[in-house]
């Protein structure tokens, strides 16, 4: 008898499982649904129409455009967030916390601010001035694409190499140095070799971020059809007039570049950490 | 040689007090001290990873308080080694000989002195993460000691290591320091490690020096309750030495004990447990302290067992399994604690 109460009591607690296990997999698959959903159905009507158009001029300028400003802003952003990211994680000075917030800021600004923000540094005051008489112009140029990719990639390439850099244990540099190497041989040899996952993660997560950027890019170098028109603007402009088959052209692109992204980033390691530092 | 005078450091929760230290070229020096209590801030201070908040640091007669790491000549091997994790055992060997631009035929005969001095030259293409503890602690001291560095600096070279393997390094370690003489700092929290190894020792205690002498001084005569518990002193008592004529006793409670001590008035005593003999009878020997003792406990340990005896104060002898089984020892049995005066340590 007691047997039989006790196996009763155990089927209860297995439905109850069971029930919250399919509770669980039933809110999963419709997230899944959602998300597929939506971007299946423009790839696919996407990819059927992408043939024809990417033959076309503007498709063709609005790819190159969007290459080549991605990656000068993703170059130059390296360049400046390794020595940014390795100075904040490893010296100490006055004002390295206030820095390390200021620098955290554009990560959650919305676009439009930040560039409405550059918009009047270069356009109105008299340091952006000087810069367009000696010819460096970034208002409605396409200088003003990279500017605007730079201002908003970099705080993340920062954030991804300062969390890299810090899972290095100095004390390897400093083991380096008294084997005789100064400072930079001890950082050029020791902590950037072991930082390379990381710079590369970096790089393909600032790239991809760079190469979606709009409301930024809208803000300080406009849309102008064939002059200023990257992958999103290209979306944009032939949306608003109705060019659906242009407009999810762009888009599949901008799909493809992404899942490539992803694809290399989750190649790296999987990364966990990073992706969860970052966002 | 090294100097060290009137060290101060903070570090977090660390600090370094007045430390005063003179290690002598060739001496093989180990610092002694619990864990967390500043062992390896001193070293990272010698070795100029952080500068003193005040003080100095000598280096063969040329003060380097000031000095980067990196011209200070120091061979310095962490606890958890710091290999290079992207450079393979050789590499990590040859890393200060080719910032050096030593020419290749220099490398290829120091790579394998090295590697035969330490038994590594079948892990010469290994990378760091595929080898054991002891193999990359071997390549830590490679990679240290090729640079011929006028200083060594071991951080707990040996506690990472499992029993067996930390034996027979052991014995390594003084081999190595007998060929090359490269003076050594050793840290460590195990006291049979300075005993095997040390030419002296220093004891250290909440960021201070506490004690320095060899290991049969500190062993001895330990200089204060912290050295002789940390040293393994079982019984350590507070006493009163009061002014008597030439044979000098102190008073434990009950107990009077005699002594060779010119202190006065309270004092600590510690006997250890070793020193203690167990006898039946009431035997004549040149010992002169004998007390009356019942066994309250007996508690295995290694291969001794551990006595506790209530002689009018708690006293704790090391028997082994044999003098046990002889004297039929039991709790409860009387027994006669018998040690010389030498063996009553007074402080």
């Amino acid at each position: 008898m007691k047997l039989y109460a006790s196996l009763g009591a155990n089927n209860k607690l297995a439905v109850r499982n069971r029930l919250f296990q399919a509770l669980v997999v039933s809110v999963i698959l419709i997230l899944f649904a959602f998300m597929f959903s939506a971007l299946a159905n423009i790839v696919w009507k996407g990819l059927a129409g992408l043939l024809h158009t990417i033959t076309s001029k503007e498709i063709q300028f609005a790819i190159r455009l969007s290459l080549f400003t991605s990656f000068t802003s993703t170059l130059i952003c390296v360049v400046f967030a390794i020595p940014v990211a390795y100075g904040l994680e490893r010296f100490n000075f006055p004002g390295r916390r206030f820095i390390n917030v200021i620098l955290d800021i554009p990560l959650s600004l919305p676009p439009l601010v930040s560039g409405v923000a550059l918009l009047l540094l270069f356009g109105t005051t008299s340091f952006g001035q000087a810069l367009a008489a000696h010819g460096l112009r970034f208002i409605f140029s396409v200088n003003g694409i990279i500017l605007a990719q730079f201002f908003i990639i970099t705080p993340y390439m920062v954030r991804v190499l300062k969390s890299t850099i810090a899972d290095i244990n100095p004390r390897l540099e400093f083991v380096a140095r008294t084997l005789g190497s100064s400072q930079w041989q001890a950082f050029y040899k020791v902590t950037l070799p072991l930082a390379k996952n990381g710079i590369i993660a970096g790089l393909v997560i600032s790239w991809s971020r760079a190469i979606g950027e709009f409301g930024c890019a809208l803000m300080v170098a406009g849309a102008t059809r064939m002059v200023t028109e990257t992958l999103p603007v290209a979306l944009y402009l032939n949306m608003s007039i109705g060019d659906l088959e242009m407009a999810m052209a762009s888009a599949t692109c901008l799909i493809v570049i992404s899942l490539f992204s992803l694809f290399i980033f989750e190649m790296l390691g999987g990364k966990q950490s990073l992706v969860s530092r970052i966002t | 040689m090294i100097r060290l005078c009137n060290i101060y450091k903070s570090l977090g929760d660390f600090k370094l007090k007045n430390i005063n230290l003179t290690i002598e070229d060739n001496e093989y020096f180990v610092i002694l001290g619990p864990t967390g209590t500043g062992k390896t801030v001193i070293l990272e201070v010698i070795a100029g990873m952080y500068k003193p908040d005040h003080g100095e640091v000598w280096l063969n007669e040329r003060n380097v308080t000031e000095e980067y790491p990196e011209s200070r000549h120091i061979g310095f091997v962490y606890q958890d080694y710091m290999l290079f994790p992207h450079l393979n055992v050789e590499e990590n060997i040859l890393f200060a000989l080719k910032l050096k631009k030593t020419p290749a035929k220099i490398m290829k005969e120091k790579l394998e002195r090295m590697a035969t001095l330490l038994n590594i030259n079948h892990l010469l293409q290994r990378y760091p993460a595929t080898l054991s503890g002891g193999e990359q602690q071997r390549t830590a001291i490679a990679r240290a000691l090729v640079a011929e560095p006028d200083v060594l600096l071991l951080d707990e070279p040996l506690s990472a290591l499992d029993p067996r393997s930390k034996e027979v390094f052991q014995q390594e370690l003084k081999q190595i320091h007998r060929q090359i003489k490269t003076t050594t700092i050793h840290i460590t929290h195990d006291f049979n490690e300075a005993l095997v190894l040390a030419d002296r020792m220093g004891i250290m205690c909440n960021g201070e020096i506490v004690q320095v002498g060899s290991p049969e001084d500190v062993f001895h005569k330990p200089c204060s309750q912290f050295v002789a518990t940390f040293v393994g002193m079982e019984n350590i008592f507070n006493g009163i030495i009061s002014d008597e004529s030439d044979a000098r006793q102190v008073r434990i409670g009950p107990v009077q004990l005699r002594v060779a001590s010119n202190l006065l008035g309270k004092v600590r005593v510690a006997i250890r447990s070793e020193d203690i003999i167990i006898a039946e009878d009431k035997l004549s020997s040149s010992a002169q302290n004998i007390l009356p003792a019942s066994i309250t406990e007996i508690v295995p340990r290694g291969p001794f067992f551990k006595l506790f005896l209530d002689a009018g104060i708690p006293l704790v002898a090391l028997v082994t399994r044999q003098a046990i089984d002889e004297m039929r020892l039991e709790p409860g049995k009387n027994v006669w604690a018998v040690f010389k005066t030498a063996a009553v340590h007074v402080f």
